[in-house]
């Protein structure tokens, strides 16, 4: 028995020795360094939302029911970020500067009307001077008020300072459409900040509003509830050309209100049946389910019914 | 952000050797896997020993087989046995001769029933021999079937006061939680390591005194048998 003690003793011993030599430590995991990567949350309205339109650009097809090269082609370069768009907006032709001295110029024909205003206009001038004369002074004092008036009259004949106002109130007068033009184009084009979207300018909605935005989620799911109704003339020649395009109006229940008009026309004898089943189209799917509160972005709305996009060209 | 650092730099950075994990052990789990650390050197100890043990039955039933069928007188070999502390058969041997010879001594031998001496005589040597070779073995069986729980019972309250100590620094982070159940694990380690040589070494040494017993028994029956053949004669 004392030969086992000792083996199992010597034998044990020797194990914890290794133990010792064999597992100093633990050793640490080697992790692989993973790299992380920004996300930022971006809302889809900055890019997709509807613009004021101006009067000034041209005519575009909106990019999204178009064939997928065409958009390309005349869509300026995407930013990298939000933040720096480098493509400014293309500004439009800008005449802005120009008008706005020329009004008196250009326009004598309104001229000879306005004429005999300036008379009147000096009137009114120092009927509004005296009055912040009187309003400081106590109500009691009537009599200093009549006293006050006197003196202007009396001023009056002069009406030399009168001239230039004439001249300014002139251009205001002369026509409202030039009045519309100088208030419209007070604001110089400038560079873009990064808030803007880079799609280029259109004519925009009618009642376009800046603070209107209608996400292009929200376009495409009346496009799509345009297309579930949509029979594409799928077996006429040539029928890939046949693009139909639709302006109806809604009411605010998603009812069409003002029926679907047919904007372009084509002479290929196809287009009539691909027109009417544009405008069937639209009728069938009648209660739209929109956003009311954006019911000025949508309450009219031009559809380009595109079948090669429908085919699956 | 450095909340998280500091909490990782304030998380108990231990020493995780065979070592370090027991100094930092709670005495209880301390006390335990010193408990198992003796107990594994306890069944090392007897398993050497029975090693020894059966092999030197083995080897000596084995001379004595040979010498005892080589056609030598009985009386010439009891004369050598006799002397000397026997084991196994030389010990049935020297039993059941040591019978013999008594009852053939004095003036009137008692025959009648030396038979059923001899078989006596050779019954308790043969218990006698078994519980030799069984000594010892039911601590083997005893380790083999506690340390695993011993072992359990030491992971157990090391977890405890690993919760605790958690539940303590108020902070579930993995470095805070990993040295505690490292250390109360080794007490399962070290009872795991007592139990599995034991369990094994039980069941071969059983196995082997059954085995040994019954070689035993036979040569007894063939010796019984004999002897009886002799007294029948004689008588």
């Amino acid at each position: 028995m004392r030969a086992g003690l000792i083996a199992s003793l010597t034998g044990h011993s020797v194990f914890l020795v290794w133990g010792l030599i064999a597992f100093p430590d633990a050793k640490s995991f080697s992790v692989p360094q993973v790299e992380t990567l920004p996300v930022d949350l971006v809302p889809i309205e900055e890019f997709t939302q509807l613009r004021l339109g101006e009067k000034t650009a041209e005519v575009r097809d909106v990019a999204a029911l178009q064939p997928s090269d065409t958009p390309a082609e005349e869509t300026p370069q995407p930013a990298d970020k939000p933040g720096d768009s480098q493509v400014q907006q293309p500004s439009p032709p800008t005449p802005a500067p120009a008008p706005t001295p020329a009004p008196p110029e250009p326009e004598p024909v309104a001229e000879p009307e306005d004429a005999p205003e300036p008379a009147p206009a000096p009137e009114p001038v120092p009927a509004a001077e005296p009055e912040p004369a009187p309003e400081p002074e106590p109500v009691p004092q009537q009599e200093a008020a009549p006293a006050v008036q006197p003196i202007l009259t009396s001023v009056a004949p002069r009406t030399k300072p009168a001239p230039p106002r004439p001249q300014r109130q002139e251009p205001r007068d002369e026509s409202i459409v030039t009045d519309v033009a100088a208030l419209l184009n007070k604001v110089e084009p400038a560079g873009q900040t990064g808030g803007q979207p880079d799609t280029p300018a259109s004519l925009g909605t009618r009642q376009g509003a800046p603070n209107i935005r209608m996400t292009q989620s929200e376009l495409d799911a009346l496009r799509s509830q345009v297309a579930m109704c949509w029979s594409p003339p799928v077996g006429a020649v040539g029928a890939e050309d046949l693009n139909v395009r639709v302006r109806f109006n809604l009411s605010q229940n998603g009812e069409v209100s003002n029926g679907p008009e047919v904007m372009n026309s084509n002479a290929t004898p196809a287009f009539r049946a691909a027109a009417s089943s544009a405008v069937r189209a639209v009728m069938r799917c009648q209660p739209y389910s929109l956003p009311i509160a954006k019911y000025d972005a949508w309450q009219e709305v031009i559809i380009n019914f595109d079948p090669r996009e429908m085919l699956g060209g | 952000m450095e909340t998280l650092v500091e909490t990782t730099l304030a998380a108990p950075k231990g020493d995780l050797s065979f070592y370090g994990l027991f100094w930092q052990a709670h005495i209880v789990v301390q006390i335990v896997m010193l408990g198992l650390l003796a107990a594994s050197v306890w069944c090392w100890a007897i398993i050497v020993d029975k090693i020894m043990i059966f092999g030197k039955t083995k080897r000596q039933m084995n001379r004595f087989e040979t010498v005892f069928w080589s056609g030598q007188s009985l009386e010439e070999l009891y004369g050598t046995l006799h002397n000397r502390v026997n084991h196994s058969m030389a010990a049935l041997f020297v039993a059941a001769m040591r019978e013999w010879k008594r009852s053939h001594e004095g003036a009137r031998p008692a025959i009648g029933s030396l038979q059923q001496r001899i078989d006596r005589v050779m019954d308790v040597t043969i218990q006698r021999e078994q519980e030799r070779l069984e000594n010892r073995l039911l601590i083997l069986a005893t380790v083999g079937s506690s340390a695993p729980f011993i072992g359990l019972f030491g992971t157990v309250w090391g977890i405890m006061t690993a919760f605790q100590a958690i539940a303590a620094s108020e902070s579930t982070n993995l470095a805070v939680v990993a040295p505690g159940i490292a250390e109360a694990l080794f007490a399962t380690a070290l009872g795991l390591l007592a139990a599995i040589p034991a369990v094994i070494a039980y069941n071969k040494f059983s196995s082997d005194v059954g085995r040994a017993v019954a070689r035993m028994e036979g040569f007894a029956d063939e010796f019984s048998a004999i002897l009886s053949r002799q007294i029948d004669e004689r008588g």
